[in-house]
């Protein structure tokens, strides 16, 4: 879930819940107020009555005014008290255009039944007692409220309007900064030399996590450099053991009389050694790539590189009943001809030394792959572990990093190297 | 032939020094910059085997010093940067040859008689052994008068062999040498064998005593005795 929607959704949440609950005691202190409203006029109403009663002594005219009816009945003295009462207010039928819009309210048999508030009181006119019961309609007051209510609910629904959209405009700005860093972030690569920028924003939040990503970056480019110059730096003070072990063993075979073990023994000492010269010598070339240190870079057409490599392949070939076919199209590259030896060289290599005696290659060249495909076993290599480095089959004899090579060439020189299989065939291509 | 060997590594220079060291050949060694620096001042030499990084300077400076002095000295440059760059100042600075460790002893002898038969070339560029001529420039080989055809992989191994008379010659030093170490299929020997089968057929049905002999499994040696 997007912060925005989250941040959003509480946002609605608690606003619609606060504003409810403002609403409630909005509508319940206008409808208090209103009623003491109402009982006052009722009570002056009231006065009204025993004004009358003082001067004439006797009960005043029962009339009915637009929204008030007071009714006289006798009734024995003492027995009524003075109080307010939610009522009911009878409506006589008598005027049916005025009623039209009140008809909702609830109607039976032509008339109608609207909510009241009464007061009940009481007069002695001589020695008679009357209990007075006025009751005032509250339409009006309802029809106040519910305009005030009806204002209310479409000023809370405005200003949730107003708060979703200013919401996301304003948001999808204040964190603009933040998806800047996360483009950088994912453009981000250890081994280029590209640092994070400093970001331009006010905001202390992004500018602190500017900072945690800048120094972190530069951190873990300088101990991922402390790596490689490790890597470099061992290999190539491991240069001169080995070339001292070669030497000392072509000094030692130049002596007599060795017996069949012995000369076993020094083929597989020189074996070694060889291993671990050409270990050493890609990994220091690795490092050099990966460091885009070999320069060199020239127009080359990669055609006659393919054709050169076949012809140095070519005895390997014949050795290993190989079928070669090739389909070559012109095409011009920029790069040094030195990794593009290199690359040609582990792609044939390999296409070799994993294929089984009289089986097929096939090199196509096109104007946007180069494509090797060769026979072997019938198993899918894992296509993303075998560019890891030392990922090697266990009868392997290679290094185990002639594919890491492989792709970080192409990387440099912004190719792809993807490996697939579809029986028979295992295809190394290389896309432009 | 006279040669200097400069190389700070006691291991590596005693092995150079053991496997030049024969009749004829005059090896002297030195084992720092200041070293180095004072002998090739004193004497010439047909090559200096020269490494780059030695204690108390760098080999390039000495290099340097043979050029401003007009030196002819052969100079071989032994150096375990194998980089593109390094490689390229070398040999503009007017080094002959940049040979990276580690490396065959066969092959830095192949290297240095290359050399040492470019700087005295005089004008006949044919080596002589025995009843065999190779004339360097035509790449044509002969015994006696007759000619024999060889490939191309072929005559780089008599070369090879010829330059290591006498010596064993390891097959991971031949296959490195006629394949490099870019193809890593020289563990597969059985190109080596084939090669020098069919080389010595060739030679011996010109006419040309058997000089190639199988030692102990582990090589060949290339002998007149």
């Amino acid at each position: 879930m997007k912060l925005l929607t989250r941040y959003n959704r509480v946002n609605l949440v608690t606003t619609i819940v606060v504003m409810l609950i403002t609403g409630i005691i909005y509508y319940m202190a206008i409808n208090l107020i209103l009623t003491n409203k109402i009982d006052k006029d009722l009570a002056v109403e009231e006065n009204e009555v025993f004004e009358y009663v003082k001067i004439n002594h006797q009960l005043p005219q029962v009339f009915e005014s637009k929204d008030l009816q007071i009714t006289f009945t006798s009734a024995q003295p003492g027995s009524v008290a003075r109080s307010f009462i939610n009522t009911v207010y009878r409506r006589g039928d008598e005027n049916e255009e005025e009623h039209e819009g009140r008809r909702r309210r609830g109607h039976h048999h032509g008339d109608e039944y609207e909510s009241g508030r009464g007061l009940i009181s009481s007069v002695t006119v001589g020695d008679r007692y009357y209990k007075i019961q006025i009751v005032e309609s509250k339409v009006e007051t309802e029809d106040l409220v519910k305009i005030i209510f009806g204002i209310t609910l479409a000023v809370i629904l405005l200003l949730l309007l107003v708060l979703f959209v200013t919401n996301r405009l304003i948001l999808n700005r204040l964190w603009q900064p933040f998806h800047n860093l996360m483009k950088e972030v994912r453009l981000f690569n250890i081994a280029d030399n590209k640092d994070i920028p400093d970001l331009k924003t006010s905001v202390d939040e992004f500018k602190e996590l500017n900072q945690a990503i800048i120094s972190m970056s530069s951190r873990v480019k300088s101990d991922y450099k402390d790596l490689k110059t490790f890597t470099e730096n061992a290999s190539h003070e491991l240069l001169t053991p080995i070339a001292v072990i070669n030497s000392k063993l072509d000094t030692l075979i130049q002596t007599d009389n060795f017996s069949e073990q012995q000369s076993k023994l020094l083929n597989d000492l020189y074996s070694a050694v060889s291993k671990l010269t050409r270990l050493n010598q890609s990994l220091l070339l690795l490092v050099k790539i990966e460091n885009q240190l070999v320069g060199g870079d020239q127009l080359l057409n990669l055609r006659s590189s393919v054709e050169e490599i076949i012809v140095q392949f070519d005895e390997i070939f014949q050795d290993k009943e190989l079928k070669v076919s090739s389909d070559l199209a012109d095409k011009e590259i920029h790069a040094s001809p030195y990794l593009i030896d290199i690359l040609l060289n582990n792609l044939l290599s390999n296409a070799i030394r994993h294929n089984y005696k009289g089986g097929i290659i096939n090199i196509k060249l096109t104007n946007e792959y180069l494509l090797i495909q060769n026979t072997g076993d019938d198993d899918t290599l894992q296509s993303e572990q075998i560019f890891t480095r030392f990922h090697k089959s266990s009868d392997s004899e290679g290094s185990g990093l002639g594919l890491t090579i492989s792709r970080q060439i192409c990387e440099n020189l912004n190719f792809k190297l993807e490996y697939s299989f579809k029986p028979p065939y295992h295809t190394f291509i290389v896309e432009f | 032939m006279k040669l200097l060997i400069i190389e700070d590594e006691k291991g590596l220079r005693e092995s150079i020094e053991e496997y030049f060291t024969e009749a004829g050949n005059i090896c002297e060694t030195a084992s720092s910059y200041s070293e180095a620096m004072a002998k090739v001042n004193l004497y010439r030499y047909d090559c200096i085997l020269l490494d780059i990084t030695l204690p108390g300077g760098s080999g390039i400076e000495i290099l340097k010093n043979l050029k401003e002095n007009n030196y002819t000295d052969g100079v071989l440059i032994i150096s375990a940067k194998n980089s593109l760059d390094e490689r390229l100042e070398g040999l503009d600075l007017g080094a002959d040859d940049y040979l990276v460790k580690p490396f065959h002893l066969s092959e830095l002898r192949a290297r240095v008689s290359a050399i040492i038969r470019r700087k005295t070339f005089d004008g006949n560029n044919l080596l002589v052994f025995k009843e065999l001529t190779i004339d360097l420039l035509a790449k044509a080989v002969k015994v006696n008068s007759q000619v024999v055809k060889l490939t191309r992989k072929e005559y780089a191994l008599l070369l090879y062999f010829i330059a290591n008379k006498g010596k064993v010659v390891s097959k991971n030093a031949i296959a490195e040498h006629l394949w490099g170490d870019g193809i890593d299929m020289a563990n597969n020997f059985d190109f080596i064998y084939s090669h020098i089968k069919n080389l010595r057929k060739k030679l011996m049905e010109a006419g040309s005593n058997d000089y190639i002999q199988a030692a102990y499994g582990m090589g060949y040696k290339f002998t007149d005795e």
